[in-house]
């Protein structure tokens, strides 16, 4: 075994360890009083039905989707990121949450259910959203068959803005009594999902996560620059249409089924390089571990800060995030270069 | 005669295992027995549940469920539009009462999947808190209290009427929220609370139960009365400080700008009438209004 393989195992199975432990972690915690061998004894299938209801539909599901979308985003950073060879693209900044969200309130307002059906109707309407945007942010930015950086940013920041205006407009026509609702999803909240729609989001997110995933190397070779990873056989534009398409549909994915939350496809990515360093191969699947955990405790501490009332986890991961992020700046400062 | 008898056996027997009733959505709610412990989302239907004393089966509120008092001692479930799913679980309900109002239909979908019943209610005139109360009544297993409690708010409700049916009616506005200014529409309660008072709500023809409003057509209105809803421990020289640069409408003219607890109005409990009443001596302070029971609570704020 190859020094860098061995490390990567290591690394990953340590991320893992303490992913599975913050899952477990989670199942002891909520505002039903339910002790610790109660939980225990739902879990190996004994307990009251109350023990039961809780444990496996209500706190094990919503644990799985904290995981879920966490890694999500966090990989949908990572691939923003290696596209735009730019540490501070995410997600929002490039406009596709934007246009993810744009797509969900107008479903919504349609008024859509939260069946499996339901839920696929919304990463659908989630996903066109995040497309159109992404489209547009391609059509601003291309000159003559090459995407400059710059305008890239620029434009995404453009198209962000705009669809972020157009749900404004919306919401201001919507009814009164519905207000709250919407506003209430726009911060960002994770639900315990029905077993059927937790599959779908899944399956999305292990296909979007594998566009990425298996192009890591590639995007390597792209941080030294599209001529040179030209040079070096890539096919630029082919990786970067690949990547853009999975990273889009990991982010329209988790808007759909959580709302627009923020920060984690943008410290996580970060907060992993500064540690792992830049190679993809590594970056990749230690953003959808670190991402899946962050997000998990920021749900926790949602769901339990103001118990039984319950924050939205989005303020959680911006409230969390920014200071770490900070603290991570300044400890590391220097090595958080995108080339390997 | 055979067939008759058992037909009749069958018809006695059934009522007495299962409870069937229908929401408000029209969605039929199927119970296998009347319900014995009820959770309220909606802080109305927790007053009306008090209100005809079947608070025993009220197992939990939500942090809204403010009055009477002794709802604040019941067990809560969180906020309206994110209550905790687990501790409503926690308290084995055998029925949510809840709103497509304020609550999040969501949380109605997320409830029936664990195989929570959700009774769904709203109400946007006093013919529907009538048959809210009724519900419920049916619902907690209090429909005896029902009538009387009915003929009470009713006999208020005429006595406004007759109080002030010699007067003639001014045009008022009724501020629900002043920033972006939400005002009752067709479909609000508040709407034909002021008609009932001996107004005429200037936005009384705006499509909506709470549609928005421009201060432009605010202005256009010439409302000779502004009535300015009060939300918790709201503060109302702030509240009229915003109207009194409209120096040109009439009520601004005439020193009419007034303030109501908002609770009393935009929640559909039997307090309705004590807004009634409110608005009443607000409107007409010339006809002998009684003033609503000191028992009101948002009243003495």
């Amino acid at each position: 075994m190859t020094e860098p393989a061995r490390r990567l195992g290591a690394v990953l199975a340590l991320l893992a360890a303490v992913t599975i432990l913050a899952g477990a972690g989670a199942l002891f915690v909520g505002s039903a009083p339910i002790s610790a061998r109660g939980v225990v004894g739902a879990l190996v299938g004994r307990g009251g039905d109350v023990e039961r209801l809780v444990v496996l539909d209500l706190r094990l599901p919503r644990i799985a989707a904290a995981l879920l979308a966490g890694g999500a985003l966090a990989v949908a950073g990572v691939g923003f990121q290696a596209l735009t060879r730019n540490p501070l693209a995410d997600p929002a900044i490039l406009g596709v949450a934007g246009g993810a969200a744009f797509g969900v309130v107008v479903a919504q307002l349609g008024g859509v259910g939260t069946t499996v059906l339901a839920a696929l109707g919304l990463t659908v309407f989630a996903f066109a959203g995040a497309l159109v945007a992404a489209g547009i942010v391609y059509l601003i930015a291309a000159s003559d068959g090459r995407l400059p950086l710059e305008t890239l940013l620029l434009a995404g920041v453009i198209v962000g803005l705009f669809f972020s205006a157009a749900i404004t407009v919306l919401i201001s026509v919507v009814e009164f009594d519905r207000l709250a609702g919407v506003i209430h999803w726009m911060l960002g909240n994770l639900r315990a999902i029905s077993p059927g729609a937790l599959g779908l989001f899944g399956a999305l997110q292990a296909f979007g996560v594998w566009l990425i995933l298996g192009r890591a190397r590639q995007l390597n070779l792209l941080a030294l620059g599209e001529e040179a990873a030209q040079q070096l056989g890539v096919e630029a534009e082919r990786l970067k249409l690949r990547v853009f398409v999975g990273a889009s549909l990991l982010t329209a994915t988790v808007v759909a089924f959580a709302g627009p939350i923020g920060f984690v496809g943008l410290i996580v990515p970060h907060a992993v390089r500064l540690v792992l360093g830049p190679d993809n191969r590594l970056l990749v699947p230690g953003a959808l571990l670190a991402g899946a955990t962050f997000l998990l405790v920021a749900d926790t501490l949602a769901r339990d800060v103001i118990a039984p009332a319950e924050l939205s986890v989005g303020v959680i991961t911006a409230f969390c995030g920014a200071p770490f992020f900070v603290y991570l700046l300044r400890s590391r400062s220097g090595s958080g270069s995108l080339s390997p | 005669m055979r067939l008759l008898i058992l037909i009749g056996l069958l018809l006695a027997a059934a009522p007495a295992q299962a409870f069937i009733a229908r929401d408000m959505r029209g969605h039929a709610v199927t119970l296998p027995a009347a319900p014995q412990r009820i959770v309220s989302l909606v802080p109305s239907v927790t007053e009306i549940i008090f209100a005809l004393g079947g608070e025993e089966r009220l197992v939990g509120v939500t942090d809204f469920c403010d009055w009477p008092p002794a709802a604040r001692r019941k067990p809560s479930v969180g906020g309206m539009v994110a209550p905790s799913l687990e501790a409503i679980v926690a308290l084995r309900p055998d029925i949510v009462v809840a709103t497509d109002e304020g609550n999040s239909e969501a949380t109605f979908d997320e409830l029936e999947r664990l195989g929570i019943p959700v009774y769904v209610v709203h109400a946007h005139a006093l013919d529907d808190v009538v048959a809210l109360i009724a519900r419920l009544g049916e619902l907690a297993g209090r429909g005896a209290a029902v009538p009387p409690l009915v003929e009470r708010l009713r006999a208020r409700v005429r006595r406004v009427v007759a109080a002030v049916r010699p007067y003639p009616r001014p045009r008022v506005l009724y501020v629900l929220w002043p920033e972006p200014v939400i005002v009752p529409g067709r479909d609000g309660l508040v709407t034909e609370l002021i008609e009932l008072a001996g107004g005429t709500s200037v936005s009384a023809t705006s499509p909506g139960a709470y549609p928005r409003l421009g201060l432009e057509a605010v202005v256009a209105s010439r409302p000779e009365v502004i009535i300015l809803a009060r939300h918790g421990g709201g503060d109302t020289p702030t509240l009229r400080a915003t109207w009194t640069r409209l120096a040109t409408v009439p009520a601004i003219q005439a020193g009419r700008v007034d303030a109501v607890a908002g609770e009393l109005l935009h929640r559909y409990g039997p307090r309705v009438v004590d807004g009634l009443e409110l608005l009443a001596r607000i409107i007409h302070p010339e006809a002998q209004v009684a003033a609503p029971s000191r028992a009101a609570g948002g009243a003495r704020r």
